[in-house]
């Protein structure tokens, strides 16, 4: 192998860190290489990803110890300026990392810094475009574009400076699927047929497998494992272990395992998945567990829209000929690419935006009857980005910000912030300020202020974009508390795989219209239908399917466990490829 | 995008065809005419000439109208501050011992009974609010003309600093973000039962204030990440770098500019020599 990057012993420390973030990591890696780095947040998989252009520790500062080589240049010696040239990089956030104004300018910003002529900078616009395919986007302003164009323009950017390594610092994790799906076909089709190195940070484990060379699991800074996806993946517990998720094929297959079904090599990708249940299911039986459909609703519709239309000012027809019910005490999933009209939808439940026709009634009351701070009362609304709903200085005030709007007694507004901050966790924090915790415990902050309130139903915006798999389950197990004590929860994600433990009901949206209104086991198992507006079912469904064909009979499964489960071999020389 | 973002005209003009540096000359002729001229019709005829060439550069109505109705209240305060209290100022510009009054309040009225609204001082009033609405709407008619990167290019060929010009060019890329910041903002603290709608102007400045915070907060972390991407980018602040467009004056950019200093030249004459522009001209 002709490594093209070296970290040889790389420990390091930020300068006012406790500890290193970094610990003796040594690896290497080959000219045309996709290496996926993988970790639970906090394991340092950025750090070392701004080590690789020496950002760190060149414009951090702190302790560095050991030596980071790419292209023959160590990382200490050279300028970032310089290692650019050789590392393009690619971060998480679509919005801050495009500078200019246009895409061509974002395009020709790194080139003008390095001094590359107009016409040269001319002519490599159109060629990195065509890369990433944003062909004939040249004059269109960030602004204008989507997230996952928005990722594929970052990329486009770092191309341009034809770097020998690609590093991309968790792409895809603040892109809806469609998007995802972009950045991952892009990153592929460089890798493969440009052979271009690729370093890429995710915790999009199935995406990983499918597309990495080899995985290296990186926790509390060190580097644990590093193989090919299947010497990583392939080991379910050594990645539950670390809440890190593994691809939903390997945990079935491990399940499997479990219960005695030999498997002598775990699969990590789907084909090779849906080829071991084709030799399962010729040799086991196959015993789906009866499955329950969700209780209906009971009682009357509690939220209620009658062909709502919504027409933005700027002339987007944003939702037309919607009508709805949910019940109370519900839990529904609402799902659907971006500009779907998911939002925009649960934005008339909150009195933010009136309809241009049809009719929203919240408890049997017209929504233009009331203003939005009434609504609130009974609506709580936690929106994607926790930032943007923090602005008191104490976690204490924040949760009691709710309370003294409405008009609580002193007595009452400290019981019910007490009782917010006890369940979300966070009565040691609550003198401290909201912006000093991490983005895990913001997310939290909010909810207990929104829960303060008390309020029938609870709408959660896409609360798992960011989060990693523990940080996501971490706020859905509160959704599902909240369910069980009655409460109504409309929760807006694109991560369907999250979701068949805490909803009942989905509704799948597109192009402003409610495709599909059913119970989460038939709703999941419309294939073509979810993949029609970008959305792909999960692994252990689209297994369930091919079991489904396989033995002609409706298998409506919807996890791991469940596959694993209906597969029951009673000949232990039975095995899986 | 709001209205506070930069927009840019969708008509090709006369506007859009100059050079921003042969624009940013025009502006600053009109903009020192502004301040010059005390006369409330020369000033009123620069104003409507402004709002004249904006409406035909292909600035749209809305903006100018959403422009005039923000400034608005500040236009109706120095009409009544000019109007009753500047005495002594304009008497010195009228030459005139007594103003003629335009009304005077009952002198039942409490605490300003007896007041006198003066025709000069109204008259002040105007001048200076078209002086205002001259320098504020020449803006757009400027930078909404001109695409972004032209601008850019533009101010480096007129040798302003380099990190200058891309702080001005990263302010308007991160502005709108900033913009929908504080509307996320607000809108969750209307969500928590705030009920802005019922609040009265000095309320609503308090609730903007605390946004305050948050978002300067949210910025200084946003400046770090930028930060970040610029290293991974090679930009050192240097100016000795590559432009991806180039900037060259027309004809018709060395015309604007010829005519924009005869104008001066002309006005700063007829100023002088004949008193036109001055507050008491042809009242």
């Amino acid at each position: 192998m002709d490594p093209i990057l070296v970290l040889d012993k790389v420990s390091y420390q930020y300068p006012r860190s406790p500890q290193l973030v970094l610990r003796d990591i040594s690896l290497q890696v080959g000219r045309g290489e996709f290496l996926g780095l993988i970790g639970p947040t906090g394991a340092g998989k950025s750090t070392l990803c701004l080590a690789l252009n020496g950002i760190v520790p060149q414009f951090y500062g702190g302790r560095f110890f050991g030596r980071v080589a790419v292209a023959g240049l160590d990382s200490l010696e050279h300028p970032v300026s310089e290692m650019a040239r050789h590392v393009g990089s690619v971060f998480q956030d679509p919005e801050t990392q495009l500078i200019s104004t246009s895409v061509e300018n974002e395009i020709a910003f790194a080139l003008e810094n390095l001094c590359v002529p107009s016409e040269e900078i001319k002519a490599r616009i159109p060629r990195v475009l065509a890369a990433v395919r944003l062909e004939g986007m040249e004059r269109k302003h960030p602004h204008e574009l989507s997230g996952g164009q928005k990722q594929r323009l970052a990329i486009a950017a770092a191309l341009a400076m034809q770097p020998d390594l690609l590093v991309l610092d968790e792409p895809t994790s603040q892109l809806d699927p469609l998007g995802a799906q972009e950045v991952f076909a892009v990153v592929h089709e460089l890798n493969r047929e440009l052979g271009m190195t690729i370093v890429m940070a995710s915790h999009a484990a199935e995406e990983m497998a499918e597309h990495a060379d080899r995985v290296a699991l990186l926790s509390a800074g060190r580097l644990v494992r590093i193989g090919t996806p299947a010497e990583v993946y392939g080991h379910p517990e050594l990645l539950e272990e670390r809440t890190l998720r593994p691809p939903q094929v390997a945990r079935t297959f491990y399940l499997m395992q479990q219960r005695g079904v030999l498997v002598r090599d775990i699969p990590v990708r789907l084909r090779p998945a849906l080829d071991a249940l084709d030799t399962l299911s010729r040799d086991c039986r196959i015993d789906p567990p009866t499955t329950q459909q969700p209780p209906t609703q009971s009682g009357g519709a509690l939220l209620s829209i009658r062909n709502l239309e919504y027409v933005y000012p700027d002339g987007t027809e944003a939702l037309r000929d919607v009508s709805l019910d949910v019940g109370r005490g519900e839990y529904v999933l609402i799902v659907g690419q971006n500009g779907a009209g998911k939002t925009t939808l649960v934005k008339h439940f909150l009195g933010l935006l009136q309809p241009t026709s049809g009719t929203v009634a919240v408890g049997g009351t017209d929504v233009r009857q009331l203003s939005v701070s009434e609504l609130a009362r009974s609506i709580g609304y936690v929106a994607q980005n926790p930032n943007d709903q923090i602005f008191n200085s104490t976690v204490g005030d924040e949760v009691a910000f709710a309370l003294r709007n409405l008009r609580c007694p002193l007595n009452e507004v400290e019981e019910r912030t007490l009782a917010g901050l006890q369940a979300m966790g966070l009565v040691e924090q609550r003198h401290q300020h909201p912006l000093s915790l991490p983005q895990g415990d913001r997310t939290r902050i909010v909810i207990a202020a929104i829960l303060a309130m008390r309020p029938e139903v609870l709408i959660l915006d896409e609360p798992t974009t960011g989060q990693d798999f523990q940080g996501a389950r971490f706020i859905l197990d509160i959704s599902r508390r909240l369910h069980q004590t009655g409460k109504t929860i409309l929760v807006i994600t694109h991560h369907l795989y999250l979701m068949p433990d805490y909803a009942g009901r989905v509704i799948v949206m597109g192009k402003g219209t409610i495709l599909l209104d059913a119970p989460i086991r038939t709703a999941y198992h419309q294939v073509d239908l979810l993949r029609s507006t970008f959305l792909d079912p999960p692994q252990a469904v689209l297994l369930a399917r091919h079991l489904s064909e396989r033995v002609g009979q409706d298998i409506p499964l919807l996890t791991p466990r469940e596959v694993a489960d209906c597969v029951v071999c009673d000949s232990p020389e039975v095995q899986a490829p | 995008m709001s209205k506070l973002g930069l927009q840019s005209v969708g008509r090709q003009s006369l506007f859009t065809r100059l050079d921003f540096r042969s624009k940013l000359v025009m502006v600053a002729v009109i903009s020192i005419l502004a301040f010059v001229w005390e006369s409330p019709i020369a000033g009123t005829a620069l104003a409507l000439s402004v709002i004249t060439a904006c409406l035909l550069a292909g600035v749209k109505w809305s903006y100018l109208k959403w422009v005039i109705q923000l400034t608005m209240p500040f236009f109706i305060l120095l009409i009544l501050t000019h109007g009753f209290w500047n005495t002594t100022q304009v008497k010195l510009l009228t030459s005139r011992e007594v103003l003629r009054p335009l009304f005077t309040v009952p002198r039942n009225w409490w605490l300003i009974g007896g007041a006198s609204m003066s025709v000069e001082g109204v008259l002040y009033a105007i001048n200076v609010i078209s002086k205002m609405l001259t320098l504020v709407l020449v803006v757009p008619l400027a930078v909404f003309t001109t695409d972004l990167n032209n601008m850019i290019v533009a101010m480096v060929r007129a040798r302003l600093p380099y990190k200058l010009v891309f702080i001005f060019s990263s302010t308007l890329r991160f502005f709108p973000l900033l913009f929908e910041e504080v509307q996320s903002i607000v809108e969750a603290q209307r969500l928590r039962g705030l009920a802005v709608e019922k609040m009265g102007p000095l309320q609503r400045v308090r609730v903007y204030a605390r946004v305050a915070v948050p978002l300067i907060l949210g910025a200084m972390a946003r400046s770090q990440q930028l930060e970040v991407v610029l290293q991974s980018r090679a930009f050192t602040g240097s100016p000795d770098r590559t432009y991806l467009h180039q900037s060259t004056l027309q004809s018709v950019d060395y015309a604007v500019m010829a005519l924009s200093a005869i104008l001066l030249v002309l006005a700063a004459a007829l100023y002088v020599g004949w008193g036109v522009g001055k507050f008491s001209w042809l009242l």
